[in-house]
């Protein structure tokens, strides 16, 4: 069982020490609405990566977590919900593995909070070349999003499907965006982030809680904490359907179907969605796997994910652009099946069997992102308490679940008639 | 069966190793406080196996992919295929193909015994019918298609393509869709014969089981007896590659670079503490510390994500070095620059330090993930090496050792390749 404190308003600390692993992690997540701000957030968060006080440069910061036994520092930004969630976040070496005596974890653990709180800031300014550093490569994170297809496409049916809702935002908010973040926006981010971000701090294995703990707990000691209200909209079924297509020089098309999922908040009926969206398209025994792929030979993958944070299901594949109207066909005949029972009851102990094991974490950075992605849920659930959620599931609770899907978007990456190349 | 300890006290962790008569390696290492089981059957053959020992003692040709090919086929059964019977355990299974063996898989924590013998039973007991096996071209015909599309995997593909002469590591892992046409299932059953042995196997078990239970379960379920490791051909490659450059444009946003350099090597294999000396050494020089990773940054020729590794296997050893960049003939230059500088100045001692010490750190933290350590057991096995023997060769790199891998880098044996947007 996770330990779990709050060290200040909306700043939560979860931690589960064990000494099996090799290491310790730590992550802060900080949620934020998905505002005006994004853009600016995000670059904050790449900017705070790249330096503290203590390392002024990025050189020198990467030599220090070189030092600490190749600690890796990671920065992201993710959509959690309706909400802006940036994220740093440690990992390294239990001390009783370094060649001599050291402070490996303490050490970290100062480090991450410096990279916080004391970030390598002169009058406000984060330095000009690091942000038109920090800009470039940003916007180029973005422009390659197009390299991977399936990614693109994915992104793409949301964001076509929840173009009137904060969920269609990109999550770094768009390139215009970033290209008019100026120094002042990302001063007035960072003020912003800590007094209003809604905190969780996830600290897994060799990390000491306590210590952890105090180390943020005496750098929030002078900052006056407003934590924003997040919201998420959650639309229970589509109003109209809607089919977009773009077209790109490639072998393989990508058709991806966005569904809503008759939720009303992100734990609504969680237990069912979730052995439904697995037997529908999760395991090799799903519907999808089964039948697309196995059966018909029409596509080496195609998978169904739920997004229980904003009560959509996507079902992705790569198929031949020719294929499209067949596939999605039968998509949606499997889902009618799905629906009316016509499911082997052997599938669903499977299923629940393969839940089980997927609760099971066996690395760190699993428990860690197990517990970090609820950030913004008021209680905390254990996988235990999933997994004992999963096994009450019946298969007429999964007819049920599934009859709250409703088609909403179709979304079809197609290849153009030449994917010839011209050199 | 007997099985020889090896014991790591520092790491805290012990390797069970033993030769099951019928000639199958075994390698297990239980983990304390872990509750999963990973276990991995590995075969020595891969995409590089473009040719089989026939019974004269000549090496005959074999069509590209058919590694692969029977990877997939393997899965399947005149009764329930492998991935209903892993179904009925709980367990999630998998296997991969890659340029020198095919490895199937499994993870669960439940019934792990029962998953083991699936693992070990579908592997041993081929079934395929003309009418299966044009069912799979179709699946890997679209696998092959979405892997056209993956720059990063077209990138590096293209540059062995004009690195290496002959040497079959050219070849796409999957074959291609007119290579796999040829395959039919007499084929697969003669390959099978040759390389499914005992003796060119090895099982590899990391998690919460113990070496009895597996040498229980192996004893009942090995049935083959007869056969030996399968001998590979060296030829002996010349060092200066077909061209120097190939560019190819695909559907992506910005230009990404990989620039090779072949080495001269004389015997197929490297050492292993030559293969570590080489990584720690490219660290050294490439890493996020380095002043020529600050360079190339600066002058905005990279992104985040560039990165070296050494590349190698049976008769093929390379440096490979690459990312995304607007202008990558110029990062080529300066990286080829940066190299002579080294090779005549010297790599520091910080550095090397430095980069030896991220190294090792990184290996023991790969022991937390079950799937990992797996993995490296059986790669150490069919590389002739004994558990821990990674960690003992890191620790006895010396700064000399490191020049002189860096010293094997030359000019005239590297080629470029750059995957450019189509405008």
């Amino acid at each position: 069982m996770p330990q779990i404190r709050m060290l200040t308003d909306k700043v939560r600390l979860v931690s589960e020490p064990t000494d099996k692993f090799k290491t310790g992690c730590i992550s802060v997540s900080m949620a934020l609405p998905m505002d005006e701000r994004m853009a600016a957030n995000s670059l904050l968060i790449y900017l705070l990566k790249r330096s503290c006080k203590a390392y002024p440069d990025f050189s020198l910061l990467s030599g220090k977590l070189d030092e600490l036994y190749g600690a890796i520092l990671g920065a992201g930004v993710s959509k959690n919900g309706e909400s802006q969630v940036l994220t740093l976040s440690i990992t390294c070496l239990a001390d009783k593995f370094a060649l001599e005596d050291a402070s490996i974890q303490l050490e970290a653990a100062q480090l991450l909070s410096d990279i916080i709180f004391n970030p390598n800031v002169n009058e406000g300014s984060f330095g000009d070349e690091a942000l038109a550093t920090e800009k470039r490569l940003l916007i180029q994170r973005i422009e390659e999003e197009l390299n991977d297809k399936r990614a693109y496409a994915f992104n793409k049916c949301i964001s076509c499907m929840c173009k009137n809702e904060a969920f269609g935002k990109d999550k770094y908010g768009t390139v215009e965006e970033i290209e008019a973040v100026e120094m002042a926006d990302i001063y007035a981010a960072w003020k912003n982030m800590l007094s209003t971000a809604v905190f969780q701090i996830t600290v897994v294995g060799a990390a000491d809680a306590d210590k952890v703990a105090s180390v943020f707990e005496k750098n929030f000691e002078n900052i006056v904490r407003q934590p924003a209200e997040i919201e998420t909209v959650f639309i229970q079924k589509s109003k109209h359907f809607n089919r977009f297509e773009e077209k790109f020089p490639v072998n393989q098309g990508k058709l991806v179907m966005g569904f809503r999922a008759g939720m009303s908040h992100r734990r609504d009926n969680i237990f069912a969605m979730t052995v439904m969206n697995d037997i529908f398209g999760m395991g090799t025994y799903s519907k999808l796997f089964a039948n697309i792929r196995e059966k018909m030979s029409l596509a080496y993958y195609c998978w169904s994910r739920l997004i229980v944070s904003k009560g959509i299901l996507l079902v992705e594949s790569g198929i031949d652009t020719d294929k499209e109207k067949k596939v999605s066909a039968e998509v949606l005949s499997q889902l009618s099946d799905l629906r009316n029972g016509k499911t082997d009851p052997e599938v669903l102990e499977s299923s629940k069997r393969a839940l089980r094991e997927r609760h099971t974490f066996t690395t760190p950075e699993g428990i860690l992102g197990w517990y970090s992605s609820q950030v913004l849920s008021d209680e905390i659930i254990t996988p235990e308490q999933m997994v004992s959620g999963i096994e009450q599931v019946t298969m007429d609770d999964v007819c049920e679940a599934a009859k709250k899907l409703s088609v909403d978007t179709v979304f079809m990456l197609s290849a153009q008639e030449e994917a010839e190349d011209e050199i | 069966m007997k099985f020889k300890k090896y014991t790591d006290n520092k790491l805290g962790e012990t390797v069970y190793c033993g030769k099951h008569p019928s000639g199958l390696e075994i390698r297990i290492l239980p983990k304390e406080g872990y509750t999963s089981t990973y276990a991995v059957f590995g075969v020595k053959y891969g995409s590089i196996d473009t040719a089989v020992k026939n019974a004269s003692g000549e090496f005959e040709t074999i069509p590209e992919g058919t590694a692969h090919f029977l990877e997939h086929k393997l899965f399947e059964s005149e009764d329930l295929n492998a991935f209903e019977r892993f179904a009925k355990t709980g367990a999630s299974a998998n296997a991969y193909t890659s340029f020198e063996k095919t490895a199937y898989l499994f993870k669960g924590s439940e019934n792990v015994g029962e998953s083991l013998e699936i693992l070990l039973d579908f592997v041993q007991n081929p079934y395929f019918t003309q009418q299966t096996v044009e069912k799979e071209q179709g699946i890997i015909g679209q696998e092959i298609r979405m892997y056209q599309d993956l720059p990063d995997w077209q990138v590096m593909f293209n540059m062995l393509k004009v690195l290496y002469s002959h040497h079959p590591v050219k070849i796409d892992i999957a074959g291609t869709q007119e290579s796999i046409a040829q395959i039919d299932a007499d084929l697969l059953y003669r390959l099978y014969e040759n390389f499914y042995n005992p003796s060119n196997m090895v099982l590899c078990v990391v998690g919460g089981i113990d070496s009895e239970k597996v040498a229980e379960i192996v004893d009942k379920n090995i049935k083959r007896t007869e056969g030996a490791m399968c001998e590979r051909k060296f030829q002996k490659e010349n060092p200066v590659p077909v061209q120097n450059y190939i560019e190819e444009k695909l559907s992506v946003a910005q230009k990404q670079f990989m620039l090779g350099f072949k080495e001269d090597i004389s015997e197929p294999l490297l050492s292993l503490e030559d293969e570590i000396a080489s990584q720690i050494m490219l660290e050294a020089i490439t890493g996020k510390a380095s002043p020529l990773f600050k360079k190339l940054l600066d002058e905005e020729l990279i992104d985040m994500g560039f990165g070296s590794e050494l590349f190698n296997g049976y008769g093929f050893s390379c440096v490979m070095l690459g990312g995304t960049s607007k202008d990558p003939e110029k990062a080529a230059a300066i990286i080829k620059e940066e190299f002579a500088r080294l090779n005549a100045e010297g790599i520091s001692t910080e550095a090397f330090e430095r980069a030896k010490r991220k190294f090792y750190g990184r290996m023991v933290m790969s022991y937390n993930d079950i799937d990992d350590t797996a993995n490296m057991l059986m790669n150490l096995y069919f590389n002739g090496y004994e558990p821990f023997a990674e960690i003992e060769a890191c620790k006895n790199v010396t700064l000399e050792k490191a020049q002189e891998r860096l010293a094997k880098i030359k000019d005239e044996y590297s080629a470029l390749s750059v995957i450019g947007p189509i405008s």
